[in-house]
């Protein structure tokens, strides 16, 4: 029996207008309540392999199992990858630069349940009653110096180098990723997305754009946004609608 | 910036209120036509955005199975297989990856791990089924067998305590006759990881000879993959010999196999995933201890293949095999068995 029928969504990536390649990857899988957006970790060699193995490995989870055991499921897969990308890497001598990293947000839906699992700075938001909630913290320099340091937002995004993550898939020997548990209501819109898609776009106009009835209008809002300003990094969205 | 949810110790998801205004302007669309949903989408691998979604006119590619430094592997159905009613045409296709592929003997060094691979014809070894060219997209690939199953690092991930003996030997014992046929034939894997090796409803299966090297006289005109121009390696399985640059041996394999079969039998790399030159210079191995599913008659041999000196390491994978062999499945032993 499909677990989110009555989910609709819409999916999109996009290079931008200066980055050759695309490194963000997104799958969606309304009939089994599972979206995800990884963004492979820039500047470094083989980050679009890491967010395409991200989710192709998802996408294969069994499905049959409830809610809980596929949490875990999805957590273990990606701890496995965390491995795969980091210790079982083979690395070339004239290769400096050889980890290869990705960050992950995926929200699993079942019923009236929801869970968001993250690792880095691409984020799950959730549009509720007219309001915008970003329910993941961004794993990044910058969201460490607000939280340790008490700077505040225009502090931090001015810091060198504020958005270095702090956590990814493959980027160090342990994996923590962040759990989040809600529960959904009628008329609750998501977006998963990476930072190229957010850092562009105010809160009012991701705002808007949820406020829109189908994912798909919502999505071709927010690309059109987007793409109007200067798109330097790929960007990538994905928007549930129940 | 919108506030994130706060979570009160009790985990319990506050929400807290956004710094915005809602939108005035509101449109809805709710009658508007929407298009049947599929299952799953995931979105187009980018990064070889210059291949085709069907290679050489036959291969259609289906999903990603897994990646590394250096090449891609696919699953892909064969539509000429599929044409004529094969019951699986399913196949593993390897490509390099886009960095890699312009390199201008890319496409030898792959047709090398395809040649290699085809002169071992072991049930424990992956079977190739062929090279090919797409002139189209100007890739070079190569098409296995598909297995179905799980590699051993995914196999670690869900055993972080390692398998009980009874399990293990069946994985370990067929891993070392691969191992010790390929010696035999004068070939070196090159790197021996868990990652390379598969699980599979066929039994266990070697796979991934892309830094394989045969001895001199075998497959004589092969083009050998230069260390000196291409040293590549993975770091917590490459013994300290390789890690240095000198030449690769059927000893280097041993170091590594040691490595994998220490993992599966504790749960825990004999020396914390470092760099073998490191485990070397901080003396890890002298407080290096035996893995708790492994039954004390093989510990000598598993402790010697892990030797960090080339020449210490004097063991085989043959004579590993044979030491790890159960005392209790030798022939006289059963005999003395009591009776129940």
């Amino acid at each position: 029996m499909p677990v989110a029928a009555h989910w609709r969504s819409a999916a999109r990536t996009h290079a931008g207008k200066v980055r050759e390649r695309n490194e963000d990857a997104c799958l969606e899988c309304p009939e089994q309540g599972l979206w995800v957006v990884a963004d492979g970790m820039g500047g470094h060699q083989g980050g679009d392999i890491a967010s395409q193995m991200i989710v192709a490995s998802l996408a294969e989870l069994p499905v049959h199992e409830n809610f809980d055991d596929r949490l875990i499921g999805i957590r273990q897969c990606l701890h496995w990858l965390n491995r795969r990308l980091g210790q079982e890497l083979t690395v070339s001598a004239g290769r400096q630069d050889s980890i290869i990293g990705s960050t992950v947000v995926a929200l699993l839906v079942e019923e009236n349940r929801a869970a968001c699992v993250w690792a880095g700075d691409s984020r799950c938001y959730l549009w509720r009653g007219q309001r915008l909630y970003q329910l993941s913290r961004d794993h990044s320099l910058q969201q460490q110096l607000i939280d340790e340091r008490q700077m505040n937002a225009r502090q931090a995004r001015a810091y060198p180098g504020a958005h270095a993550l702090t956590r990814a898939v493959g980027a160090a020997e342990q994996l923590t990723l962040e759990v989040l548990e809600l529960e959904v209501f009628p008329g609750d819109a998501f977006l998963l997305c990476s930072d190229g898609l957010y850092q562009g776009l105010s809160s009012d106009a991701l705002g808007r754009a949820l406020n829109l009835a189908l994912p798909a209008m919502a999505l071709e809002r927010l690309f059109d946004d987007a793409l109007r300003g200067a798109a330097r990094d790929n960007l990538t969205a994905v928007v549930i609608r129940g | 910036m919108t506030d994130p949810l706060q979570t009160d110790p009790a985990g319990q998801a506050l929400v807290a209120p956004p710094g915005d205004d809602p939108p005035g302007d509101l449109t809805y669309f709710a009658f508007a036509e929407s298009k049947e949903l599929e299952p799953a989408r995931t979105s187009a691998p980018s990064g070889f955005s210059t291949m085709p979604e069907v290679l050489a006119g036959r291969y259609c590619i289906e999903r990603l199975l897994g990646a590394g430094g250096m090449g891609a592997v696919y699953r892909a159905r064969d539509l000429l297989a599929e044409q004529y009613g094969d019951p699986d045409p399913y196949v593993a296709l390897k490509v390099l990856n886009e960095d890699f592929a312009e390199s201008p003997d890319a496409s030898a060094v792959l047709y090398s791990e395809f040649c290699i691979t085809r002169y071992l014809r072991h049930d424990n070894v992956l079977r190739v089924h062929g090279f090919h060219v797409d002139t189209s997209c100007e890739r070079a690939f190569i098409t296995m067998e598909l297995m179905r199953g799980l590699t051993l690092d995914k196999l670690l991930c869900e055993r972080p305590l390692g398998l009980p003996w009874k399990e293990l030997q069946d994985i370990v014992l067929p891993l070392l006759d691969a191992l010790a046929y390929a010696h035999a034939c004068g070939v070196v894997h090159g790197d021996m990881k868990p990652s390379n090796v598969m699980l599979s409803e066929k039994g266990v299966r070697l796979f991934d000879f892309g830094l394989g090297r045969a001895e001199e006289g075998v497959l004589a005109g092969l083009p050998h993959l230069s260390r000196e121009r291409f040293n590549a390696w993975t770091p917590g399985y490459a013994a300290p010999e390789l890690l240095e640059h000198r030449q690769l041996s059927a000893c280097a394999d041993i170091y590594a196999v040691a490595c994998v079969i220490y993992e599966l039998a504790s749960g825990k790399h004999p020396f914390r995933h470092l760099p073998s030159t490191q485990a070397r210079d901080q003396h890890l191995g002298s407080a290096l201890k035996p893995p708790c599913h492994l039954p004390r008659h093989g510990w000598p041999a598993l402790r010697t293949a892990l030797a960090f000196d080339a020449g210490a390491r004097a063991i085989t994978a043959g004579q590993m095999r044979d030491a790890f062999i159960a005392p209790s499945s030798w022939p006289w032993r059963r005999k003395i068995r009591p009776s129940r």
